[in-house]
């Protein structure tokens, strides 16, 4: 395929974006912070795609492109190829993760407990057409006052007073470090923790296949949300070979921590949420786990993720197990980028094949594709 | 309160705060050498549950600053962009590094780590109440 340059229409391109703009209400701080606040979970996902935290800029992005994810994620990106990387964190674990949502699917009772935590899992889906009536709407949790007096009388007593109630532990223990003490699960390699700065890096290094674990996970985390459930789903709906249980699901809180160069103390320089999920597999003679984090709280793409990094290692041809299929295809810029590139200048190129085609037509001959 | 916990928690505390608590120390600890004040990334690294290896997540938007005052360097970084806040930071970490104002420091950090706390213990008993005890029939 060739490119040639075009040329023209510089005024016309103004005031497309102009025009962009105009249609899409005014471009000001307030509205910017208003995203920030509002839509906090858009905001997670163009920041786990964009593969950087910055909550501010992400509200930016989405306010300039009129909420086009894509688009989004691509100011996001282009940010950060701007941007000197400063340190390398150190590694978060998962016991040190506030946590404020852990759940398993696949046991009742684990350790610390199942923490619902910030969800609407259990609403009703239904629209608060309430609201547009004129309705307050409810801001911070409020005490419960069902009629289920199981509620009232045993583990949830205080929630008719929360001032009253026991805050929970955030560092919550892995379920997978219980099933491991119960010899459900492989243990964990015995090896040092490896140094911040040498880990393999999307960001400098290619894809290339089979991929380390650090690539894969790493590219799982900055995948789209989108192409990851089409995969994932394709693969639960029974293209798959597996059907697994979630293990754990948590959303939290990770501190940044990082060295002071004076003096050497570790401290964190703030806290981003992050999500992360684990798939367990029962119909092998063990246990095994799929995995997927990312920066953000977004647990549809960690689910599915960590379902594909269990489908990935099978030997079968179905292009959701086939890692190079998935990563390659979940990249939510590359993707999105090839995509809208069809809308750019193609003259040559279509006018190349228009003239292949008047010369076969003119020389009698079938044209390929014909029916 | 040692070193790192006063660094962690001026990092997390309000901007504004944080900016006019060292606009008071500033006076004593004239003349100021900004060594360097940026924006920049840091690589944020997990460890992973299922294999143990360990990835990164993605990198997050860091203010960073290093200065040189009273006789002492301070270095500060906080999440955003946010040049003034880090520098102040930087300004606080130089004070308290170099013995200006200790007392004031430590007050004013304390200070923010109990909202912090307060903050986070709010949360939490939230966060309790969705706790969850399944039965299965």
């Amino acid at each position: 395929m060739a490119y040639v340059a075009a040329r023209g229409g510089e005024a016309a391109i103004q005031y497309a974006e102009q025009l962009h703009q105009a249609l899409n209400g005014p471009l000001t701080a307030e509205r910017v912070q208003l995203i920030a606040q509002l839509l906090p979970y858009l905001v997670d996902r163009v920041m786990g795609e964009g593969s950087l935290y910055a909550p501010e800029l992400a509200a930016l992005a989405l306010a300039q492109t009129g909420g086009d994810l894509y688009e989004a994620v691509l100011l996001l990106r282009a940010y950060r190829s701007t941007q000197p990387r400063l340190a390398y964190a150190e590694p978060v674990a998962q016991d040190q993760i506030y946590t404020v949502r852990r759940i398993s699917a696949a046991f009742k009772a684990i350790p610390g407990g199942q923490i619902l935590g910030p969800t609407l899992d259990y609403s009703h889906r239904l629209l608060r057409l309430d609201l547009l009536d004129g309705a307050g709407a409810a801001g911070r949790v409020q005490p419960v006052t069902g009629s289920d007096q199981r509620v009232a009388d045993t583990e949830h007593a205080a929630a008719a007073d929360p001032a009253q109630a026991t805050a929970l532990d955030p560092s919550l223990p892995a379920v997978a470090d219980w099933q491991r003490a119960m010899g459900l699960l492989e243990p964990l390699p015995d090896t040092p923790p490896p140094d911040p700065a040498t880990l393999p890096d999307l960001t400098r290094e290619p894809l290339s296949f089979p991929a380390p674990r650090a690539h894969r996970l790493q590219s799982l985390a900055r995948a789209d949300t989108g192409g990851t459930l089409a995969l994932g789903y394709a693969s639960m709906r029974g293209y798959g070979l597996v059907h697994p249980t979630v293990n754990e699901l948590r959303l939290g809180y990770a501190d940044v921590v990082l060295r002071h160069p004076i003096t050497g103390a570790s401290f964190s320089a703030g806290r981003v949420r992050v999500s992360q999920c684990e798939v367990v597999d029962t119909q092998v003679s063990s246990l095994r786990l799929g995995y997927t984090a990312t920066l953000g709280w977004n647990e549809v793409k960690v689910i599915a993720g960590a379902m594909l990094d269990l489908e990935m290692d099978a030997p079968t041809p179905h292009p959701a197990h086939r890692e190079e299929f998935v990563l390659y295809h979940t990249e939510a810029v590359e993707a999105s980028g090839f995509c809208i590139h069809y809308k750019l200048p193609h003259y040559v190129t279509f006018q190349s094949g228009l003239d292949a085609l008047r010369g076969v037509r003119d020389q009698g001959g079938e044209v390929p594709g014909d029916r | 309160m040692d070193h790192s916990e006063l660094l962690s928690t001026l990092s997390r505390a309000p901007a504004a705060a944080v900016k006019t608590f060292a606009e008071h120390l500033l006076p004593a600890l004239e003349p100021v050498e900004v060594l360097r004040n940026r924006t920049g990334l840091a690589m944020l690294p997990l460890r992973e549950t299922a294999q143990g290896a360990t990835f990164y997540l993605g990198e997050v938007l860091l203010a960073e600053a290093q200065v040189r005052a009273a006789g002492a360097e301070g270095y500060a970084a906080c999440l955003g962009r946010d040049l003034e806040q880090a520098l102040a930071l930087a300004l606080i970490d130089a004070a308290h590094r170099a013995g200006v104002a200790g007392p004031a420091i430590i007050a004013f950090a304390q200070h923010q780590a109990a909202a912090l706390a307060a903050a986070e213990q709010a949360l939490m008993r939230d966060v309790g109440q969705t706790r969850v005890d399944l039965e299965t029939f």
